[in-house]
This record gives C-alpha cells, sequence and structure tokens, in this order.
C-alpha cells in the first residue's frame, strides 16, 4: 500500500482545490444556497471540463478510466468547501449504478452523456422504509405490452433536481431480485416534489401513478449492481466528510490563535488544547476508516466489502458529527450563526449521516453479518 | 495513493511464517501475549531469534539488526503474536539499543551488544521519580564524580521489571548548578552493584512488574556514562520519538478480539449464545470496526515512519492515544463478556497452582482477562500520558 498521492492524484487534488477556494468562497456558496437551485449549471460545467464528471468512469464509455481513489480525492475537496452541487447523486451514483449494471447499448449512449456533464441522471433507490438500505423496494413494475408501469414511491431523489433521467429501483412480480430502469424525468404520471435539506443541497420526492416504460429501459444489473454504486456512494461521502473534519479543526485552530479572553488567546488554554487535539485524533481515524475501506474495495470479496464499508459508513459519520460539533463548541456563541462557516459542517454531518443509511443502520448490518459468520462456526 | 497489497510483504509472511513453523520449538509458541513474557522465556527466544540472524528485528544492518521495513517489522510482529512466542525484552530492543547504536563508544558497545543479541542480560528503565513522572527534567536522582566512578543516590519509581533485570539505563542528575536539561547525564548501571534495593509494587492487575528501585551510594564506574555528561536530555529526547507504528501494540488487540469471538459463541445467556444478544453483537461490530480503522492508521504511521516524515510524530501521538482507549475498550468487553463471572478474581495468571485445588467456574477461560483490564489502565499513562500526548499534538500540529 502506498499513501502518498502520485503526481497525478496530486494535480487533481490541486485542481480541484483551486476550483473550491476560487469559486467556493464561504460568500459565494451563500449566495449559491441562496439561490435555491441545489448549485449552479455553470459550476457543473466546470466539473466537466475538468475531467471530475469522467475521472472514474471506463475509457470505452468517454471516461478517464480512474478509480474510486480519484473520486475520493475530488470528493474530500467538494467536503471541505461544503460544495452543494449533486456530485455524489448525479457523478457518483447514477452514474456508477449504470457504469456497473447498465446494459452495453444503455452505457454507450449515457455514459458519454454524463461524462461530458450534457446529461444529468439521478438514482432513485430509497423509499420511506429503507432508510438508505436498498434491498427494501415496494415500488412496483407491472409488465403489460410496452414494458412496464411503475407505481409506488421513491424517497430523497439526490441530484433530481435539473435531472432528465431517474434510474429507478423497482419489485416486478414474481422477480426475485429487483429491477432497475430507465424513467424520464418528464414522464406521464411522474410527480416530482423538490425540498432543501439542511446542508443547501436539494433533493425530490417522487411519485409514480402509473408511469410507463419501455422494456429497453431496464438494466442488466439488479441489486448487486446497487450496491456497487452504492460502494461509491459511500465512499464518496466519507471522503467529504473527511474534508469537512480537516476544514473545521482548520477554521477552529486558527480561532484559537486570534480569538483572546480574560487577556490571551483562547488556544493557551489546556483544555482547548487538548478538545482540538482530540478532534484532530478522530479525524485521524476516520481517514485511517476510509483508507481501509478503499482497501476493501480494491482487495476483498463482497461480503467482506459491504462489511467494511458499513462500517466505514458509522465511523465516519460519528466522527463527522464530533468533529463539526466540537468545532462550533469551541468557536462559541458565534459558532452557532448562520453567517459564519463552521456551523454548517455540522449541517453537511447530520445530512451525511441520515443519507445512504444512518449510523445505526449501518451498525446493525455489521452486527448482523458477525451474527451469521460466528453463527456457523 | 494505491490499496492494493505489497506482493513483497506477503512473501515476507510467509518467510516468517515459515521460520515459526520450523525452527521454534513448540514450547515457545501458543501462548497468549501479554506485555513481557517471563525471564527464562524472553531469553530463550532471544537465542532462538540470534541464532536465525533476526536478534535485533528493529534495528538497521549497519547495527547487526535485520534492517527490516517498518512495515515488514508490523508483519513480523503480527506474525509471531499469532503464534504466540514469547516477547522479546522491550527495553533492549526499542529503547536502549537505539540509544547505544547512535550514542554508544565501541568499548561500550563490545560490553553490551553481545550479550544483548544472545539474551543474556535482560534491562529495565530508570527514569520517572516520584514527584516527576512526564516531567522528567525535575528528577533529582545524583551522581557525583569521584575519582573514575559515579556515586549515585537517589530514588526511582515504576521501574518495570527491576527485580528480574540485569541492569538498568538511569538518567541522573550530575550536574545542579545549570539549567535543569542541562544537567541530567545517561548512565548504565548493574543491577548486582552494591546499594541498589528493589521493592516491589503489587499493581492494580494483581502482578508484580512494577517496582521502586533505590541508590544508596552507588559506585558506577564512569566508563558506563553514555555520551557526554549533561547529555542526557537530547539522548532521552531521542529514545523516546523512537516507536510510533507499534505504539497501539495492535497484535494484542487482534487477540483480544479473538478471544471475544470465542467467548460469542461459547458463552450462554438465556437460552440463547452471548453473540444473538442484539446489543453484545452491536458492541462487538463497533469494536471490529475500531480495530480495523487503528489497524489502518498503524499502516500509515508506519509508512511515514519509513520514509522519516516528520508527521509520523503527531500521527504517532494520535495513535498512542486511541490505540490505548480501544485497548481499554476490549479488555472490559472481555470482562463484560463473563457476565457474573466478570466479577470473580481468579488466581493470578502467573501464580503456580495447586492441582488438588478444584477449578473455580469458568477458570480455564477467565483467569487473567480482568488482570489484563486493569493492566490496561496503564496504557493511556505510560510512554506519556494521554493528556501530554494531547498537549504535544496541540504544540506541534496547531503551533498552541
Amino acid at each position: 500500500m502506498d499513501f502518498n498521492l502520485n503526481s497525478e492524484q496530486q494535480l487533481l487534488q490541486d485542481s480541484v482545490r483551486r476550483y473550491v477556494d476560487k469559486a467556493y468562497s464561504f460568500e459565494a456558496r451563500t449566495a449559491l444556497v441562496n439561490a435555491k437551485q441545489g448549485g449552479s449549471t455553470g459550476n457543473w460545467a466546470i466539473f466537466a471540463e475538468n475531467g471530475w464528471l469522467m475521472a472514474a468512469l471506463p475509457e470505452e464509455y468517454g471516461g478517464l478510466g480512474g478509480s474510486l481513489i480519484d473520486t475520493a480525492l475530488i470528493a474530500q475537496e467538494l467536503g471541505r468547501g461544503l460544495v452543494i452541487e449533486p456530485y455524489l447523486g448525479c457523478a457518483v451514483l447514477a452514474a456508477q449504478t449504470l457504469a456497473a449494471g447498465g446494459t452495453a447499448a444503455q452505457k454507450e449512449r449515457l455514459l458519454p452523456l454524463l461524462a461530458d456533464g450534457s446529461q444529468r441522471i439521478a438514482l432513485a433507490y430509497s423509499e420511506p422504509a429503507s432508510r438508505g438500505m436498498p434491498e427494501t423496494v415496494s415500488l412496483r413494475a407491472e409488465r403489460d405490452a410496452n414494458g412496464y408501469v411503475l407505481q409506488g414511491r421513491k424517497s430523497l431523489v439526490l441530484g433530481a433536481v435539473g435531472a432528465q433521467q431517474f434510474i429507478v429501483s423497482a419489485q416486478v412480480s414474481g422477480a426475485k431480485d429487483i429491477t432497475l430502469l430507465l424513467v424520464d424525468a418528464n414522464s406521464a404520471g411522474l410527480k416530482r416534489q423538490a425540498m432543501p435539506l439542511h446542508d443547501g443541497t436539494w433533493v425530490e420526492e417522487l411519485t409514480f401513478d402509473g408511469v410507463q416504460v419501455g422494456a429497453d429501459n431496464v438494466l442488466n444489473g439488479g441489486l448487486a449492481a446497487l450496491r456497487a454504486s452504492l460502494a461509491h456512494g459511500i465512499v464518496t461521502q466519507c471522503a467529504e466528510l473527511v474534508g469537512a473534519m480537516e476544514k473545521t479543526i482548520e477554521l477552529t485552530a486558527e480561532y484559537l490563535k486570534t480569538r483572546q479572553q480574560f487577556g490571551v488567546a483562547i488556544g493557551n488554554f489546556q483544555a482547548l488544547q487538548h478538545r482540538i487535539a482530540d478532534m484532530a485524533a478522530e479525524m485521524e481515524v476516520a481517514r485511517s476508516m476510509l483508507h481501509a475501506a478503499l482497501a476493501s474495495v480494491e482487495n476483498d470479496d463482497d461480503a467482506t466489502r459491504q462489511k467494511t464499508l458499513s462500517a466505514a459508513k458509522a465511523l465516519v459519520c460519528r466522527a463527522a458529527k464530533f468533529v463539526c460539533g466540537q468545532g462550533i463548541q469551541l468557536h462559541g456563541g458565534i459558532g452557532m450563526t448562520e453567517e459564519y462557516q463552521v456551523g454548517h459542517y455540522y449541517k453537511r454531518a447530520i445530512v451525511a449521516d441520515l443519507l445512504l443509511g444512518g449510523s445505526d443502520r449501518h451498525e446493525a448490518a455489521c452486527a448482523a453479518a458477525l451474527q451469521s459468520e460466528l453463527r456457523a462456526r | 495513493m494505491d490499496f492494493h497489497p505489497d506482493p513483497s510483504l506477503a512473501s515476507f509472511r510467509q518467510e516468517v511464517r515459515q521460520f515459526l513453523q520450523t525452527q521454534v520449538p513448540a514450547d515457545l509458541k501458543g501462548q497468549p501475549r501479554s506485555t513481557r513474557s517471563t525471564r527464562e522465556q524472553v531469553m530463550r527466544w532471544q537465542k532462538v531469534l540470534n541464532a536465525h540472524g533476526w536478534g535485533a528485528p528493529y534495528w538497521a544492518k549497519k547495527d547487526g539488526g535485520t534492517g527490516w521495513s517498518v512495515p515488514q517489522i508490523l508483519v513480523f510482529d503480527d506474525e509471531c503474536a499469532a503464534a504466540g512466542t514469547p516477547t522479546q525484552d522491550p527495553f533492549v530492543q526499542k529503547l536502549l539499543g537505539p540509544v547505544l547504536n547512535e550514542f554508544a563508544t565501541p568499548e561500550q558497545k563490545a560490553e553490551h551488544m553481545p550479550a544483548v543479541f544472545n539474551g543474556e542480560r535482560l534491562w529495565c528503565q530508570g527514569f520517572s521519580e516520584p514527584g516527576s513522572g512526564s516531567d522528567l527534567a525535575s528528577l533529582r536522582t545524583r551522581a557525583e564524580l569521584d575519582g573514575d566512578h559515579y556515586v549515585v543516590n537517589g530514588q526511582k519509581i515504576w521501574t518495570s521489571y527491576a527485580h528480574e533485570s540485569d541492569w538498568i539505563f538511569l538518567l541522573v542528575r550530575t550536574n545542579p548548578e545549570v539549567k535543569k536539561q542541562a544537567g541530567i547525564s545517561f548512565l548504565l548501571v548493574d543491577m548486582k552493584t552494591p546499594g541498589i534495593t528493589v521493592r516491589p509494587i503489587r499493581s492494580i492487575d494483581d502482578s508484580h512488574h512494577l517496582n521502586e528501585t533505590f541508590f544508596d551510594n552507588v559506585r558506577v564506574p564512569a566508563k558506563n556514562l553514555v555520551g557526554a555528561e549533561g547529555a542526557g536530555w537530547s539522548i532521552t529526547k531521542f529514545l523516546l520519538n523512537n516507536e510510533h507504528a507499534t505504539t497501539a501494540d495492535l497484535p494484542v488487540q487482534k487477540r483480544y478480539m479473538q478471544q471475544l469471538r470465542q467467548l460469542a459463541t461459547t458463552q450462554r445467556v438465556g437460552g440463547e449464545l452471548l453473540i444473538d444478544q442484539p446489543e453484545f453483537a452491536l458492541k462487538l461490530a463497533r469494536l471490529d470496526a475500531e480495530v480495523q480503522a487503528i489497524g489502518m492508521m498503524v499502516q500509515r504511521v508506519a509508512a511515514m515512519e519509513q520514509e522519516h516524515n516528520p508527521a509520523s510524530h503527531t500521527l504517532g501521538s494520535m495513535l498512542k492515544i486511541r490505540g490505548t482507549e480501544l485497548q481499554q475498550k476490549i479488555s472490559e468487553c472481555l470482562v463484560e463478556a463473563l457476565g457474573d463471572y466478570g466479577a470473580v478474581a481468579y488466581p493470578d495468571p502467573h501464580e503456580d497452582l495447586d492441582p488438588a485445588q478444584p477449578l473455580l467456574p469458568l477458570q480455564e477461560v477467565a483467569r487473567g482477562m480482568a488482570n489484563n483490564m486493569f493492566f490496561h489502565r496503564a496504557s493511556t499513562i505510560y510512554g506519556g500520558t494521554s493528556e501530554v500526548q494531547r498537549s504535544i499534538i496541540a504544540k506541534m500540529l496547531f503551533q498552541l
């Protein structure tokens, strides 16, 4: 294993950081959040131009053939800047579901469009009762002469605002596996309701009332493809949170050196020194777990990988809530204000923990895996 | 970044495994890993390693060591723990040895190194004193030059294994007139020298590894001074800077996790296995995740140490804090997993049992577990307390 960035990775990290510093100053971000669009088409075009949308897509479909490590590097920088563009929803979750489960024709047609940013697709897999876990699907797909008719509901679709298509997970009567289908965003019978999240990103709630889908819109892969893509999603989220923690700690360290109380900079107080040391240790444990997840995706069998990813999701999200929460604490009152940056990292951590399955759910999944492993002995 | 496993490490692991399988006597294997094995075992194990050319696994080739990389050292430690071999003498291997390699005269090396390699001389460390624990600069044990001898007077405390050590490396005040740090020197002392008294301190884990050591007009040849007079402080800083990646003692943690899994499938609660209890399964899963994260952190620190990256110091401090806290959590969980029997004070694991006495319930499984738990309260104290580590991080990382 090598923990150092190679020259290409270093270039990638530098270029994303430069963009975030320039285009995503806290003031610029606040303006973007206030515009209630969940990002800007201009920024998305820059993402595409710089190759960030295609970094981890296969070369044969217009991608750069990079790996999940590239995605993680991009995500970490976006996390530092609290970027609200739908990178996770569109560039990672939807694109990787298509890459893992799309037919050759679908990949040939759509992946290049995702790579160059001319199309957006969002992944609609979550339902109110699924709490982020992909195996719970109650949305029905009934076969008819033209293909399928969809009935049901999908919740909190990341990156749905501005998407032209959705990849929807559905239960076909009698089928064992779940079925993934491409659905046009303007389909008759599809109701879309947009809503903001605490961190300034936007999602949509989708209601399918007899939505007609052609038979050639069915993807090859089912749950396995979805899991593969969620693996990318979880790693992306963990990396974003490591970036968010890094920036929170940097802001806090700076504040401890400048803010005066009792005639000295508050960084002179050991209680606060020890608190920020604990925040840093928590972040580095979380970063190590992110690395463990990346290694597992690279090296492990499917069951081990699922367990490691769940463990990573829970551990990193809990760490982020602690570190970002302590960021507010060490700032005192100013940390509570909407106009100061640090509180927004905490909001990001809270949102991340709730999406793609909460910490409790992922830990329960690990516990269940452990139970069946040990019982089988 | 690249997370593919290094194939050369895999073949190195095979090499170590083969050595352990074929060239290590059976009675030196299969033991639970503890902080330090018995004197007899440490010495025999050292001879076995030395005969194989592995007498100093942590040192550079030029110093007679194996010249292994830090990741190789981790593999070696991991395999030895898995095979249940004795430990080496950590004081000479990890602390004193590097100091001698760096600062000792050729005569001092000729005197001590053969004995180190051949396992004929065990060492203890005389740093702490009553009143100067983490604040080493305040130490008061004096050494005054009298002809070609230093005369040492004073007291050391927390001297682990002093009662079974042959020599001690000692910090003494040779000059009370200068700045605190500048008056300290580094001495090597034969424990058989007249005037040394070792008094045991029984610790809460019910065993004897700690001692008070008293020095009453102890005459030490001046040639046993390491480095210059007054250089003790910088030598100590060098010595304390040595160990980062192994500070979490990961092999021991893994061993405890194995024991936890064992208990999970053998102990019953209300008609079901312990692992079927959701709250226990959840706790085990959380510990598993933390061991995995700490394991990767160990790899990161090892890689940094290998590259002599100064960031390994602060990351090492974080690893020390979190790794030792994890030791406490896991060893507590083991005792909790025993249920009511976790509360029983079983006989000390080092105590010879009377075969005529019937075993207490669960004794074969549970003996030693609570001792480990109590012992690990020391993990966050020795080697620089967690509080000292936090201050180091705040200072080095954030300039606070």
